[in-house]
């Protein structure tokens, strides 16, 4: 469905004076500063997969959107969605995509929220009766249907997101690409959006790419994970495969009757307090039971919790990489 | 022939929704209608008040009556009305450029610069219609020109080609900005010298400023030279009776390198960070 073969990015930066003089001098002289955001992605993307693509900030997550949706065009290399050139064949290609950026809107701010729809429409030659059956869709899903008539500017922030969400399928793309779609979102909407992804996933087949900070988003929609940092593949697997590799480690806590601190050779102490002691173990080296065996032995033991290990300390790390 | 003609009927369908979202915009904001109304017909009829009193100090400018510049003032002040509802988008390319704003433009399957113009179709440019229309009758009546058919045609030729020269200065000024990367607010200057170069006749200037103003830059084909000929004033150009038809073609070849500089630059575009 998606095809990204070695890619690279490379923004130009001229530094220039202010005013008029400024810019004359930046039209001739070019002092230019670059900035390589993406170099050599290589990836494919299957139908009906839903990908969570993450990395710390600056890692080139939205440079390499959009250039997988035809905002920019690659410095080297190429996207193809299904088989196509996005690039080259632009208005061909971008039929089979939908883009949401979280921070951005598609809608009109002036006008109710079905006018741009209405717009989207006919951009995209959608006959009435499709159009009625995925707003009825997109309203079972996302509650959009009261919103319909209600000015963008007057909207909260969930709500222009369920808006922008439902005008990204209304053509019913095979792709969606959603870029930092939670930021900023209440619970409620964060619960609304992910309730979206599963279902047109599940009912449409639609491929899911997104971005985002959020360990929820990931751990309840994504299977597969591609982490980048600096413009550069980290890891690309399956999400629990990942998991295994990258914190091979599971953390116990175990509740005692006194405050005691017992060790265990084959465990760290991550914190005590009062009479909790939290111990990080290697799954390689022993298993939980063993380690409560062990621990029990010394003192009794009033409760445990294992803490399975951790897509949060995925994420963490992730994010965490240094440039 | 066929594929054209639905290309045509889907880009029609598009721009009536267009228009009728500009229209339900303006409704959302309905003090700025008074403005538009009455402060720029007034600012036109003012300017054609002032060449009334030139002509009556001196008795004309540079040879043409004041019928005549009754014609050549409606004609600048009608391109320039057209050019303010189609492409007056273009004084704000720089700013679409750094804020990113073309990025919706691209993810969607039409024409990035049709989309640019018409998604935000000034129809308030309508109101500088009306001093237009006004001012140009007038000339017409000075002057006895008649409204034949081949006199309707050749007014519409000119104005179109006219339009597309203005529309077409204004979006390869704004293209600049692919390359500067900054937001040149150049549009009330570059209206500024519109005004003075094809309100009043051409000959009024320098010739090196004649030179640029027909060969380098095609501003004497917006109004002079093709209403030079219509009304029968003799200019460095003899157009062979083809004056208005030059224009057009004149419009049409600096729309399409305006559209394939457009086309280089829009490689150049790098989105905003956010
Ligand atoms: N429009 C732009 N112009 C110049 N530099 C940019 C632009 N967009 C992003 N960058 C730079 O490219 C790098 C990657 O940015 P980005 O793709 O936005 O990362 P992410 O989405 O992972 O945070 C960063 O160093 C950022 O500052
Ligand atoms: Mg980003």
């Amino acid at each position: 469905m998606i095809t990204v073969r070695d890619l690279y990015k490379e923004y130009r930066v001229t530094e220039r004076g202010r005013g008029l003089g400024g810019t004359l001098k930046a039209l001739f002289k070019q002092e230019e500063k670059i900035i390589k955001a993406v170099n050599g992605l290589d990836f494919y993307v299957g139908k009906g997969e839903i990908v969570g693509f993450i990395g710390p900030n600056g890692s080139g997550k939205s440079t390499t959107i959009k250039m997988m949706t035809g905002i920019l065009a690659p410095t080297s290399g190429e996207v193809l969605i299904d088989g196509r050139n996005i690039t080259r064949y632009r208005k061909e290609a971008v039929r089979d995509i939908g883009v949401v950026f979280g921070q951005r809107t598609q809608l009109n701010w002036d006008l109710r929220l079905e006018e741009s729809f209405e717009l989207l429409r006919h951009i995209y030659r959608i006959e009435k009766k499709d159009y009625r059956e995925t707003l009825e869709v997109m309203d079972s899903i996302l509650g959009v249907g009261e919103l319909l008539n209600k000015p963008v500017r007057q909207m909260s922030l969930g709500q222009r997101v369920k808006g922008d969400l439902t005008a990204a399928m209304l053509h019913s793309p095979k792709v969606l690409f959603l870029d930092e779609p939670t930021i900023g979102l209440d619970v409620g909407s964060k619960y609304a959006l992910r309730k979206f992804i599963k279902e047109i996933n599940a009912i449409k087949g639609t491929t899911v790419i997104l971005t985002t900070h959020d360990l929820g988003d990931i751990q309840e929609l994504c299977e597969r994970l591609i982490i980048i940092n600096g413009g550069v593949m980290m890891e690309d697997g399956n999400l629990s495969e990942i998991v295994e590799r990258i914190a091979p480690y599971r953390t116990l806590a175990v509740e005692y009757y006194d405050a005691v601190v017992p060790e265990h050779a084959k465990a760290e102490i991550l914190s005590v307090s009062d009479n909790v002691v939290r111990y990080k173990f290697m799954k390689a080296d022993m298993t939980a039971a063993e380690l409560i065996r062990d621990l029990s032995e010394l003192y009794p033991i009033k409760d445990v919790g294992i803490e399975e290990a951790g897509i949060d300390d995925i994420i963490r790390i992730a994010y965490e990489m240094k440039k | 022939m066929k594929k054209i003609g639905s290309a045509f009927a889907y880009y029609l369908g598009v721009t009536m929704c267009n228009i009728k979202m500009a229209l339900l915009t303006i409704v959302e904001y309905p003090s700025n209608i008074l403005g538009w109304v009455i402060s720029n017909p007034i600012q036109f009829l003012l300017g054609f008040a002032t060449i009334k009193f030139v002509v009556e100090q001196f008795g004309g400018i540079n040879g043409w009556s004041y019928g005549q510049l009754a014609f050549l003032y409606g004609i600048s002040v009608l391109s320039h009305a057209f050019s303010m509802i189609f492409f007056v988008q273009g004084w704000f390319m720089g700013f679409f450029v750094i804020e990113g704003e073309f990025d919706r433009f691209l993810t969607r399957p039409l024409s990035v610069l049709y989309q640019f113009f018409f998604t935000n179709i000034n129809v308030f440019g309508f109101t500088d219609l009306i001093p237009g229309i006004l001012v140009f009758l007038y000339g017409c009546a000075k002057t006895g020109f008649s409204f034949t058919a081949s006199n309707m045609v050749g007014i519409m030729a000119l104005l179109i080609g006219a339009t597309l020269i203005r529309g077409g200065i204004y979006i390869l000024l704004g293209t600049t900005s692919f390359w500067t990367k900054s937001a040149n607010d150049f549009g009330q200057f570059v209206q500024e010298i519109f005004d003075k170069t094809t309100m009043y006749p051409l000959s009024m200037y320098p010739e090196a400023m004649q030179l640029i103003l027909t060969f380098l830059i095609p501003i004497g084909w917006v109004s002079f030279y093709p209403v030079s000929e219509l009304m029968g004033i003799e200019t460095a150009f003899s157009a062979g009776g083809m004056g208005v038809w030059i224009t057009l073609g004149v419009g049409i070849v600096t729309m399409i390198a305006a559209g394939l500089v457009f086309r280089i630059g829009l490689r150049r575009y790098e989105s905003a960070g956010n």
